[in-house]
């Protein structure tokens, strides 16, 4: 039989870096094929190769035995292969529905868009999946786990034979990550190849038939899943043990360093998504907050960053009431904060990476004084932070969109750890971090908490959140319904605090 | 009472906000020494100021959906006027119209090789299209007419009376005109509203009817068709449809193409239809208007006309306001749209928004009594300024393409 994708001596260099270097994949018919690797190990960039949006610079691709040279992603979509890409490619201001028809619109004469027929496919498609989210909202209202479901419902409305999952599970929750595995096994069934990349290895090992693991752009395995375990596979990625977040001892103090007192935020409908918070975060503690998306937990955030108008309630920072200043003011105060979309409120894409290191920071030094920016000062910060958080890079002036996704987002990571924060807004720290630097990453907050960092988190990875946090609360429709104890939960009691389910049974803490 | 208003159909309720307009003019006109808010002569010439406005605007639209900086609209206007004018000449009038769009959108081409394929900054782009197109139409002008800086007598393509409300004839048989019989009756408000329309219904250039036909014609096309869905993620998120298979450089050069062809379209009417001769000078900035327009009416079709017929009016007015009256009485008319701006702002508890909109009005008003007449600079800036003030009031509302303005490289994401 021949094999879906064979992809032989694939070689692809950019400016100091050689992203793949002499690459083979072999992935048959109708399987699930996983590519693992660290940060900037070249899988990316191998897919987009695949997926006609790159060209390589030295080898040959085979599409079910066809010798094929793809020069745009039409090329790829003609073959049947279809891309969840790493990072969104959806437009803000379109509808769901024509981000996901686009491309593949019906259309009756005229070239008039049948929205009907568009419509009636979708839903159809979307059941399947499970996805209930109104098509006709425009994408700017959606949080990033529906983001990342209309991307994938964007690759199965147009059926393809072969589909690319660059990271299609970094921000999604356990349940709807077991409804993503669920439909890619049917889509296997009907004679669909999948590529999948992930970084969490127990979901990689769950769901794959074979993986293709590499390392400084080189294919250093190929193997069948059958007993390899996630130790083993780690250590052909970094070479290093798998690591677990685990508490370590309590460094909550008495001093109250955010709080949130009756706090409630309307939407642009005047509707309370956030409603009468209270919340104390102490010097030394990390507070998850657990919960769907959509429940108020991005104006939340927002409200704590600066950019929510507040309706009612305060925001104080040891102390000191700051809900009605500025977002400068509250950074050069000590607040820190990782966004949960690092394309989108997290760096600026064309420009250098010692720019991006003093994005937040611009007014405080290392990076600059009141009006001037401290070029060499922020050089050099940005060495630092590129040498402690290891970024891989040939160099800072490269522009952010240069970097492999993992890598930008340890720049944020690194640029906000680094600023001596005194409290930290941290949405999906290690989305798309390698199994290596997550433990790391990981390290570095609790070193920073036993310094007296207080912290909110909101993750997705429940095992992240109740590895890490001193405290967890259950947010649901804009309140806090619960306060649970991470020694005491398993993920699957969170998940189920999260929909509601336990709190009827008379489980609130 | 604002749900009831989002209710009913888009041309009611747009009837209904002329309407309310339009009483507003003539509640000032009753307190004022002037007759010309509410002249049919005053509605006439809005019309014909406005066309060209609306027309490089909506160009504009084209071009900046697709996430490119037209600010080379003046420029296409003026290639418009040229060609416009020397097709008018030499193959008659519709043929003028034709070649005007042609001109129009050669411009287009030069700014779409320039940013599309080349990468140039587009306002950079932009600006040396409108230096060029001055000295490339001096130059025909003196080559083909042997003056630098008229032509000969152009033909229009005519103009109609609607038939029953203005007068218009059909089939030969002179229908009665209503329009001017209400504005005889001499009813308040009711004969204003009246003479108004009468000013936008009789002798109406087919260039308008056309313009204002594309209105509809244009939200169907970039709402609800294939072309304008894929025109519209050029401005908005390149990268996506690159990914979905769509060939960005292709529709960015027809939106702007498009662009320049309106915006000569717009030239070829200042030349054939206002005119009546090619003149170096006569497109008067309408370009920049234009995209003002564009800005104004929030990259929306209906929202460019209601820009453009806005700043017509203001032009429209000043044309034969020699004494400066009406122009004062517009001062009033600021007043009160200041006045309601405040109290919509101050509804939604936007304080510098209410505070600074008070300011402007009691401004307005307090220079509307200290003043008999207004200096003709005032109505010249005026658009410039309606814009500013959208920008201060209005920055949140407004939905701009997202990518408009950025560079961008196939494969590079
Ligand atoms: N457009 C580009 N210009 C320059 N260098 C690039 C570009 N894209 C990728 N690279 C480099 O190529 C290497 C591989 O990047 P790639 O995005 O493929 O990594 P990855 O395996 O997907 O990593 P991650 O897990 O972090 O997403 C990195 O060193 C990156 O810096
Ligand atoms: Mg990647």
């Amino acid at each position: 039989m021949t094999a879906a994708i064979e992809l032989t001596g694939i070689t692809k260099r950019f400016p100091g870096v050689i992203a793949n270097d002499n690459v083979n994949l072999t992935v048959e018919k109708g399987e699930i094929h996983a590519v693992c690797g660290e940060n900037g190990a070249g899988k990316s960039t191998l897919m987009k190769i695949l997926y006609g949006m790159q060209a390589p610079d030295e080898g040959t691709m085979k599409v079910n035995g066809e010798l094929v040279n793809f020069s745009s992603p039409t090329d790829a979509i003609d073959r049947g292969i279809g891309m969840v890409h790493q990072h969104f490619m959806l437009a803000d201001q379109l509808t769901v529905l024509e981000n996901i028809i686009l491309g593949a619109e019906p259309t009756v004469s005229g070239g008039r868009i049948n929205f009907k027929e568009a419509e009636a496919h979708l839903s159809q498609v979307a059941d399947e999946y499970g996805l209930t989210i109104d098509v006709n909202q425009m994408v700017e209202s959606l949080e990033v786990g529906e983001r990342q479901r209309v991307e994938i419902i964007k690759v199965l409305y147009r059926g393809a034979e072969i589909l690319i999952l660059d990271e299609p599970t970094a921000v999604l929750v356990p349940q709807e990550v077991e409804a993503l595995f669920e439909n890619m096994r049917e889509l296997k069934a009907s004679g669909a190849t999948i590529l999948f990349i992930d970084h969490k290895l127990d979901e990689v090992l769950e769901i794959s038939d074979s993986m293709t693991v590499l390392r400084h752009g080189k294919t250093v395995a190929t193997m069948k899943n059958d007993g390899v375990t996630a130790h083993e596979l780690a250590e052909l990625m970094v070479g290093s043990e798998l690591p677990t977040p685990d508490t370590s001892e309590s460094t909550v103090t008495d001093d109250v360093a955010l709080e949130l007192k009756d706090l409630t935020v309307l939407n642009e409908d005047g509707r309370q998504v956030v409603h009468d918070i209270n919340l104390r975060i102490h010097r030394g503690e990390i507070v998850g907050i657990a919960g769907v998306e959509g429940n108020g937990q991005g104006e939340l955030v927002d409200a704590i960053i600066g950019t929510a108008d507040i309706a009612s309630g305060t925001v104080s920072f040891h102390g000191r009431d700051i809900t009605r200043e500025s977002v400068r003011k509250r950074r050069e105060a000590g607040l820190a904060y990782v966004p949960e979309d690092r394309h989108h409120e997290g760096l600026l894409l064309s420009s250098p990476l010692w720019e991006n290191a003093a994005l937040g920071h611009q007014t405080q030094s290392p990076y600059g004084s009141n009006w001037w920016l401290d070029r060499d000062g922020a050089r050099a910060q940005t060495e630092l932070i590129r040498e402690q958080f290891d970024v891989r890079t040939p160099n800072i002036d490269v522009s952010a969109h240069a970097l492999s996704g993992g890598n930008q987002q340890k720049l944020i990571i690194g640029r906000e750890l680094t600023s001596d924060p005194e409290v930290l807004v941290a949405a999906h720290p290690t989305r798309g971090i390698d199994v290596g630097a997550q433990a790391a990453v990981w390290d570095d907050i609790r070193a920073a908490r036993r310094n007296g960092l207080a912290t909110l988190l909101i993750s997705a990875d429940l095992d992240e959140l109740i590895g890490l946090s001193d405290t967890i609360v259950v947010m649901l429709r804009g309140e806090f319904v619960a306060t649970l104890a991470p020694a005491d939960v398993t993920p699957r009691d969170l998940g189920a605090y999260m929909t509601g389910a336990a709190l009827q049974n008379g489980g609130a803490a | 009472m604002i749900a009831k208003l989002n209710d009913l159909p888009a041309w009611a309720r747009w009837a209904l906000y002329a309407a309310f307009g339009v009483l507003l003019l003539t509640i000032v006109q009753s307190i004022s020494d002037t007759e010309r808010l509410t002249q049919v002569a005053t509605a006439r010439e809005m019309l014909r100021f406005a066309v060209p406005i609306f027309l490089a605007g909506l160009g504009g639209l084209f071009s900046e959906r697709a996430g490119v900086v037209n600010i080379g609209l003046e420029g296409m206007l003026i290639l418009g006027m040229w060609f416009g004018a020397w097709g008018s000449i030499t193959y008659g009038a519709w043929w003028g119209l034709a070649i005007g769009i042609f001109g129009g959108m050669l411009g287009g081409l030069l700014h779409a090789i320039a940013t599309v394929t080349f990468q140039v900054d587009h306002i950079i782009s932009g600006v040396a299209i409108n230096i060029l197109a001055p000295a490339i139409t001096r130059y025909l002008s003196e080559e083909i007419w042997a003056s630098p800086t008229t032509s000969p007598r152009t033909s229009a393509v005519g103009d109609w009376d609607v038939p029953f409300l203005a007068g218009g004839t059909v089939f030969g048989w002179e229908s009665p005109d209503l329009l001017l019989t209400i504005s005889q009756w001499e009813i308040w408000y009711l004969s204003d509203l009246a003479q108004l329309s009468r000013g936008l219904l009789r002798g109406t250039s087919w260039v308008a009817i056309i313009a204002i036909a594309l209105v509809p014609f244009t939200v169907w096309l970039i709402w609800r068709t294939r072309f304008g869905l894929r025109l519209r993620i050029c401005g908005e998120k390149p990268a996506a449809g690159e990914a979905q298979g769509i060939n960005i450089i292709r529709y960015k050069y027809i939106a702007v193409i498009i662009s320049g062809g309106l915006a000569g379209l717009g030239g070829a009417f200042i030349s054939t239809e206002l005119s009546g001769l090619f003149q170096g000078g006569n497109s008067a900035g309408r370009g920049f208007i234009g995209l003002a327009a564009l800005i104004f009416g929030n990259w929306r079709p209906g929202g460019v006309l209601l820009g453009a017929l806005l700043f017509g009016y203001v032009f429209g007015l000043d044309l034969r306001d020699l004494d400066g009256t009406a122009s004062h009485a517009m001062l009033l008319v600021n007043a009160i749209a200041f006045a309601g701006v405040g109290l919509w702002a101050f509804t939604r508890r936007r304080k510098a928004d209410t505070i600074i909109a008070a300011i402007l009005g009691v401004g307005a008003l307090f220079w509307w009594i200290v003043a008999d007449t207004v200096p003709s600079w005032w109505s010249n800036t005026l658009p410039y300024v309606v814009v500013l003030l959208v920008l201060v009031f209005f920055a949140q509302r407004l939905r701009m393409p997202v990518s408009l303005g950025m560079p961008y490289r196939k494969g590079e994401t």
